[in-house]
């Protein structure tokens, strides 16, 4: 099956430079002049809607139905955030979008920002990504100068403003309302909703969050129409690309866009060239460190939010990261819980206390010191933990522990049967950072 | 009712307000859902997570207290699958929780102790490491055990929320959040004791009691705190008759469980060991020898017998504390009228709240509030002038936050000091619209207030077409005068613009206005304020003077002022007259009663021969230059009762142990009027008696036999003798405008000193010799002197500093702590410098109660009308040497 | 200290935000950037800038794990700890590190040259083994990567193996498409 580059073509054109000239050379800055002041805001939403674009956050909510949540008749501003806090572990897409091609999610903002009756909004980037910033930043000049920003945009009257605010390391801010609540220079806790962030979002005010890709794909919808987006992927429900983030024990890692709906196999061996050394696959975690692993078993899914959600997993933040035979799989969920504990904002009990518990069993299984009583603990404590916290992370950090010894389980028994990892010597452990600083 | 929701909570129906919450719902039926986060008084986190409840229709369990009702709900609070989930919450708590039971002053009355009994979970699972957090020092006053911490953050949202100190801060992230102040500095904060009540656990802790007790020997009384006139309702507990600790419950009270730093960590003073247990005699040779109830009471009979004898009555003058109960301050003003037969007595309410109260009495024609506290919260404008709320009144101050905070009111606020943040609360920070005026300015404040009514059209026109001629006149008056001069005059219309375009408003005034210069005609033009926006008689409009004693208003309604008699009648209403001279069974004393100063000068003079003087300190209370020593001195009799030989008891001739209000039963009148039972928590100390034990038996043995069992029955003669104080309860109903009264002020009775409270009243002297002005107040630590000897205040605030804005100390090139010599007309004094940013440039501010450093400093001037001695402000020149 | 030589870009800073608070991360970053940490005295001029109490401004700098609460090393080296970059070897890049520098996590080299921590997932993990140092990143490292940039650094204070704008896999030189076109 053929396909077209759509967010990553303009980049990899050579000698591409992401610069104002070169977007708008390539046909940037287009979309803007169709819908600003040519069709109602209400339309832009809808065309949205059908297009059936759906978030490349995390969540895959549709972009259009989010967008018209926001009060019609709401006094006062709105806002619009760009989610560019990319720090779930395995994905790394929107730091290329925004670095190589700025003015893409820009001009999507714009459109965004259009559609919403946005005046002023900002780019939430996480901290490290210090060269995105500057970056954008430098953009962000390049589109004021250039009358795309600021006043009166192309004369059509409409106005609003862009500004990047730097994160300072934490994962949790990428939760929508964790996000916003570091916008407001809080510590980043995520809201218990309702009230959603459509009402009541930044500074109490009506919100949209957005993904960086998400925003990245409106110009084009606009540009090239609804049909032609509905058209690549696997509709009705998973229309359009996405750029999914292949790492690990894996030949050629890196971003690729596909239509959604290829399988896993496909990408995995087809794309990114098949495992590392040519050794079998035994686990992949298909959609970022929160979603469940899969086994080789699960190759043929089909890499679209259905398909992936019905066997047993998610799609999640498009980061599929490959393991190889030979990996620990309760190193790995380890692993990932030290992430989790580490990230836990700290707000719910049974997340904060939960992640440091679970981690703790793991750690000890890993390490030699497991018990058979553990497994059955760290089976009952997974589900008091999912669904009875203020947000997903909770569902998310026990989804390695859960999908793990699923399939694995035989491994954790032998763990504790042999007091030792078969696999490998793992380093000793730290023990748990107490206090701060 | 439209507002009501209709749910089923375990099968059985329940209608509730719209906007209730699940968790309060199943409270009203009986059914605690257990929680640690959420409290009554704070926005709902749902972080605990423990709440969780089955609503049906919805997949995930929900966190009761943060779902609203919603019609037609059915809620489950007690299926196998929430038991699980509760059970789990708790599992997840007790992990990492140390078993430290045995030795944690919570123990016994801890939310996590009641819910894992509750749920016993027989084993843990738990087989790691417990999380430990080092143990840091925290405090003087609260002790942090981390290791205990839930992290339902209750302390630190109840410290911004309600408080607005933001003094406490969640630090780290994840299970290694912990609470805590600025780095590694202890804590600074107003030490309301909140953070510690509001705590399910013991991870805060009361250091002054820490180890003392387990909560179960402690024996207890639900009383009222003896401070200031907000009148909160505390629990003291006791074992063995030392006083344990305060608290208090929040369902309970007109303060409804908050406390201030004196109401929660100020009780040490009843355990003192400086309290004086007997009574002492002054010998030939100067010293004092204690002695026998036995052996005084006759001496006293027999010495003020005499004195009457010899001068008669009028020879002998009386002054009590406005600290007393109502009992005390009754017995007190009988016996003098009676037993005595003098009307020269006074009470503390001299210093200040008179001046309220006669303000109210001739406008209104009510000695007491028109409004109550649930005015001020439901308010949606509240106007306050010269009080220095959270200092002095903190728990009206919270009243004020909940209106501005919690509703959204506007708040307008003509104060000294200026919006400053600092992790101290300053109610000036939540203003809508605030002006600094230094202290003894505010009543020309109320000059412009005025003057801007008019200038911007927002006078009632109603009330200028019937009573044109109040209207007109005032306007004249107000139009000659200038805007004050150094007050923005946008601000001022701003502030009467802001004030009259409300719904609701109250005016709060306090001591800065009250205790200076002015204060009573301020008080009166307020009220012209209110009439001229034709709000002083409307529901939920009115001023609202605060007293800076526990029971100011009591004094005034005993009649234990020399103005009035019981009910706060003139001694020439004859109707009164009549009334009380036919329930005493003897017409008490006619004639114009002394006042406090009118006393001493009296007493300097000659004239007086005798005092009686309860728990008052006026040789130290009163400044140095007025020479209050001096004059006691040359009494021939005095008699000092009190807990503490003050300055004033070591110039008596004989002094009497009197009881703290932790030891006594009886009532206060707090601000708003609403009286109060004080219940005793422990006896009385030592050889200690109640007042009004003491002066009945003394009564008796002159032959005016005033006798009483208990406080009982003294309050059932008060409520024979004054007609409001059948009916008042814990909430009161507050008093209504005597329309008669209104209408005579109106129609001709505000023209008497029209030309003086309207005259324009230059800006304080500027005296290039003494450029700094000082102002002396009340602080948030400490009240009056009785504080400084508790010592959980002492360790917050252990001397009198004199506070400057910071930049004013750079200026100075100052450093916090060293002394500086202050000079005045009147004399000198050396003090050591602190700094505060919340004082205005060029102000400087000495907490009263530890104002004997600076006591020849000060100046005093009475007012002409009440008598009021104000002595708050002086020109000053500061000299760093 | 912090306000004095930074008004301008304090007041274009505050200016983005129509509450003062949403000011609170950048000023921190900027405090950071001039002090090479958050010390107590810049929170407490943050917080008397933003109208917040200074605990105000403590909870919310340790929230974050980007914010120094004291002074660390010239170089502050950030190597990625999670799954992706752990499963191609950053343990070995540690080790690598430590037998350069002799420095292990959390310690600081004694001419305070580089301080190493170890850090979760930085959005690279496609490029692994990765580390962070200061504010660029260095990807796909090997032993011998790691020992020129901290030459380079320690010598010129930069170093051109630092990443460019991200793109991974680099494009090719032919098309436009993708170059694993499946037809
Ligand atoms: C724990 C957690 C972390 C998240 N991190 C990110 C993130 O880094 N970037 C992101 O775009 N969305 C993240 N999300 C999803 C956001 O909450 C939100 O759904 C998304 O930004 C919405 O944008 P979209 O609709 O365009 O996907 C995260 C969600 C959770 C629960
Ligand atoms: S689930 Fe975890 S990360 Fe999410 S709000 Fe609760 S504690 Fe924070
Ligand atoms: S009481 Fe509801 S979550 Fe804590």
């Amino acid at each position: 099956m053929p396909h077209e580059l759509i967010l990553l073509k303009n980049m990899s054109q050579p000698g591409y430079t992401g610069s104002l000239a070169d977007y708008e050379r390539a046909g940037g800055y287009q979309a803007i002049r169709k819908v600003l002041g040519k069709m109602p805001p209400g339309d832009v939403t809808d065309l949205v809607k059908r297009s059936g674009l759906r978030g490349r956050g995390g969540a895959g909510f549709p972009t259009g139905v989010k967008w018209s949540f926001i009060p019609k008749d709401h006094p006062g501003p709105r806002y619009l955030c760009c989610n560019a806090d990319e720090s779930e572990p395995g994905t790394f897409k929107d730091r290329q979008l925004m670095e190589r091609d700025p003015h893409q999610m820009i001009e999507g903002m714009i459109i965004a920002s259009y559609a919403i009756g946005v005046r002023i909004a900002y780019i939430y980037i996480r901290g490290e990504f210090v060269m995105g910033a500057k970056i954008l930043e430098r953009a962000l000049a390049e589109a004021y100068k250039a009358g795309y920003l600021g006043e009166n945009i192309l004369g059509t009257g409409f106005a609003v403003d862009i500004y990047v605010h730097r994160g300072a390391g934490a994962y949790i801010c990428g939760e929508e309302t964790a996000l916003l609540e570091s916008l407001e220079g809080k510590r980043g806790l995520p809201r218990t909703k309702p009230p959603f962030p459509a009402t009541n979002g930044l500074f109490n005010k009506p919100t949209v969050v957005n993904n960086v890709e998400t925003l990245a794909n409106l110009p084009y919808i606009v540009n090239r129409g609804v049909e032609w987006f509905m058209a690549i992927g696997n509709p009705p429900k998973s229309t359009g690309t996405r750029v999914f983030c292949l790492s690990g024990h894996i030949k050629r890692p890196g971003n690729y866009e596909v239509p959604m709906g290829i399988t896993f196999r496909e990408m995995i061996y087809d794309i990114a060239g098949g495992m590392r050394g040519d050794k079998p696959l035994k686990a992949f975690i298909p959609g970022g460190a929160s979603a469940s692993f899969f086994t080789s078993q699960h190759l043929d899914v089909k890499m679209d939010f259905e398909s992936v959600a019905q066997a047993g997993s998610m799609l999640g933040s498009g980061g599929v990261t490959v393991m190889e035979e030979g990996t620990c799989m309760v190193w790995a969920a380890e692993n990932l819980l030290h992430f989790f504990n580490h990230e836990s904002c700290g707000k719910c009990t049974p997340c904060r206390e939960g992640s440091s518990w679970l981690l703790q069993i793991l750690r000890r299984i890993e390490h030699g010191k497991g018990k058979m009583e553990d497994l059955g603990t760290l089976a009952r404590l997974c589900p008091n933990i999912a669904g009875r916290t203020v947000c997903a992370f909770g569902d998310a950090e026990i989804a390695p522990i859960l999908s793990t010894l699923q399939y694995f389980r035989d491994e954790y028994e032998t763990h504790v049967r042999e007091q030792r990892c078969p696999f490998r010597r793992a380093p000793a452990p730290d023990l748990i950072a107490v206090g701060h600083g | 009712m439209a507002d009501m929701v209709n749910i089923l909570v375990d099968g059985t129906p329940i209608a509730v307000e719209k906007g209730t919450l699940v968790i309060e719902a199943a409270r009203r039926l009986g059914i605690m859902i257990p929680h640690f986060c959420y409290h009554p008084k704070i926005k709902p986190d749902a972080n605990c997570r423990m709440c969780l409840v089955e609503v049906e229709k919805m997949p995930k369990l929900q966190t009761s207290c943060s779902t609203l009702v919603a019609e037609g709900m059915a809620v489950r609070t007690n299926t196998a699958v929430v038991e699980e989930a509760h059970k789990s919450v708790l599992e997840f708590i007790l992990a990492n929780h140390p078993l430290d039971c045995p030795i944690c002053d919570q123990g016994g009355r801890c939310d996590l102790q009641d819910f894992s009994h509750r749920y016993t979970p027989t084993k843990s699972d738990f087989l790691d490491v417990k999380r430990v957090f080092q143990k840091e020092y925290f405090s003087p006053l609260i002790d942090k055990e981390m290791n205990r911490c839930v992290q339902c953050l209750r302390c630190v949202r109840y410290c911004d929320e309600v408080i607005d100190a933001k003094a406490l801060a969640p630090i780290g992230r994840g299970s290694r959040t912990e609470i805590s102040h600025f780095t590694s500095h202890q804590l600074d904060c107003e030490f309301c004791g909140g953070c510690v009540q509001i705590c399910p656990v013991g991870a805060f802790t009361n250091r002054l009691s820490d180890y003392e007790f387990r909560p179960w020997m402690m024996k207890r009384a639900d009383t009222v705190c003896g401070y200031c006139g907000d009148g909160c309702t505390i629990t003291l507990q006791s074992r063995e008759d030392e006083l344990i600790e305060v608290i208090s419950s929040f369902e309970k009270g007109r303060n409804s469980g908050d406390l201030c730093a004196r109401g929660y960590f100020g009780y040490q003073f009843v355990n003192h060991p400086d309290r004086l247990t007997m009574p002492l005699v002054r010998q030939p040779d100067g010293r004092f020898e204690p002695t026998t109830w036995e052996d005084v009471l006759p001496l006293l009979a027999e010495r003020f017998t005499q004195v009457k004898l010899a001068y008669g009555s009028e020879a002998v003058g009386g002054l009590i504390t406005s600290r007393g109960t109502n009992e005390d301050l009754y017995v007190f003003q009988k016996f003098m009228r009676l037993a005595i037969g003098s009307n020269h007595l006074d009470s503390a309410a001299r210093f200040g709240h008179v001046n309220a109260v006669e303000a109210m009495r001739r406008v209104q024609g009510t000695n007491r509030w028109t409004v109550s506290y649930e005015d001020i919260v439901n308010a949606d404008c509240l106007l306050l002038i010269g009080t220095q709320i959270t200092w002095t009144n903190p728990i009206a101050g919270l009243k004020v936050k909940e209106a501005v905070k919690k509703h959204g009111a506007k708040l307008l606020t003509i104060e000294a000091m200026q919006p400053s943040i600092e992790t101290t609360s300053n109610i000036a920070n939540l203003s809508t619209t605030h002006l600094t005026v230094e202290v003894g300015r505010h009543p020309a404040a109320v000059h412009g207030l005025l003057k801007a009514v008019f200038d911007e059209g927002v006078a009632d026109n109603h009330l200028a077409a019937t009573a044109s001629g109040y209207v007109d006149r005032t306007r004249a008056a107000v139009s000659a005068l200038p805007y004050p001069e150094g007050m923005d005059e946008a601000t001022l219309r701003t502030i009467a613009r802001t004030f009259a375009g409300s719904r609701r408003g109250v005016i709060l005034i306090g001591q800065d206005l009250l205790q200076s210069p002015g204060g009573y005609e301020a008080s009166v033009n307020l009220m012209d304020l209110l009439l001229l926006l034709g709000k002083l008689s409307e529901k939920g409009w009115g001023l609202a003077p605060l007293t800076e004693e526990n029971n100011e208003q009591g004094a005034i309604e005993m009649g234990a002022t020399a103005d009035y008699f019981p009910g706060a009648a003139s001694l020439d209403d004859a109707a009164a007259r009549t009334r009380i001279a036919s329930a005493w069974k003897e017409s008490p004393p006619v004639g114009a009663g002394m006042r406090m100063l009118d006393m001493l000068e009296a007493a300097r003079s000659g004239k007086l021969k005798a005092m009686l003087i309860v728990g008052e300190n006026p040789a130290r209370t009163l400044p140095a230059s007025a020479k209050p020593a001096e004059a006691l001195g040359r009494l021939e009799f005095l008699v000092v009762q009190e807990l503490f030989l003050t300055e004033t008891a070591k110039l008596a001739h004989v002094v009497l142990p009197a009881s703290s209000y932790a030891e006594k039963s009886g009532s206060f009148t707090n601000s708003e009027g609403c009286v109060q039972k004080v219940r005793a928590g422990l006896e009385p100390l030592g050889g200690s008696r109640p007042d009004w034990e003491i002066l009945s038996a003394v009564s008796v043995l002159m032959g005016y036999p005033l006798e009483y069992g208990d406080a009982a029955e003294i309050l059932k003669e008060i409520r024979a003798v004054i007609p409001g104080y059948r009916v008042l309860g814990a909430t009161p109903e507050p008093a209504r405008v005597d329309r008669p009264a209104m209408d005579r002020y109106v129609g001709g009775g505000f023209a008497e000193d029209m030309a003086s409270r309207y005259r324009a009243t230059s800006n304080i002297t500027q005296d290039s010799s003494y450029p700094w002005s000082l102002w002396v107040g009340q602080s948030l630590f400490h009240s009056g002197k009785l504080s400084t000897m508790a010592k959980g205040l002492l360790e917050i605030q252990k001397e009198g500093r004199l506070y400057m804005n910071p930049a004013d100390l750079q200026r100075m090139q100052l450093a916090e702590g060293e002394m500086v010599t202050l000079t005045s007309v009147a004399g000198e004094a050396r003090v050591p410098v602190g700094a505060l940013g919340r004082i205005p440039r060029g102000i400087l501010f000495f907490p009263e109660s530890f104002k004997e450093a600076i006591a020849g400093l000060l100046t005093m001037t009475p007012d002409a009308v009440t008598g009021v001695p104000y002595h708050k402000q002086q020109r000053v020149a500061v000299h760093k040497t | 200290m912090l306000i004095e030589p930074y008004k301008d870009r304090i007041a274009e800073i505050l200016g983005r935000y129509p509450e003062k608070r949403a000011a609170l991360l950048p000023l921190l970053w900027l405090a950071q950037e001039t002090q090479g940490y958050v010390s107590e005295e810049a929170m407490r001029e943050i917080a008397g800038l933003l109208d917040l109490t200074p605990p105000q401004v403590f909870e919310t700098v340790t929230f974050y794990s980007m914010y120094n609460l004291r002074p660390i090393g010239r170089f502050h080296i950030q190597v990625c700890r999670s799954l992706m970059c752990a499963l191609v070897g950053a343990e070995n890049l540690l080790s690598w590190i430590d037998a350069k520098l002799g420095l292990k996590t959390g310690g600081t080299t004694p001419d305070r040259m580089f301080s190493l921590h170890q850090v979760e997932c930085l959005a690279s993990c496609g490029t692994g083994p990765m580390m962070q140092i200061n504010d660029e990143y260095y990807e796909r490292l090997t032993q011998a990567k790691v020992n020129r940039i901290l030459d380079d650094l320690r010598r010129d204070g930069k170093s051109d193996l630092a990443s460019g704008p991200f793109m991974f896999p680099e494009p090719s030189n032919k098309s436009s498409e993708s170059s694993c076109r499946t037809n």
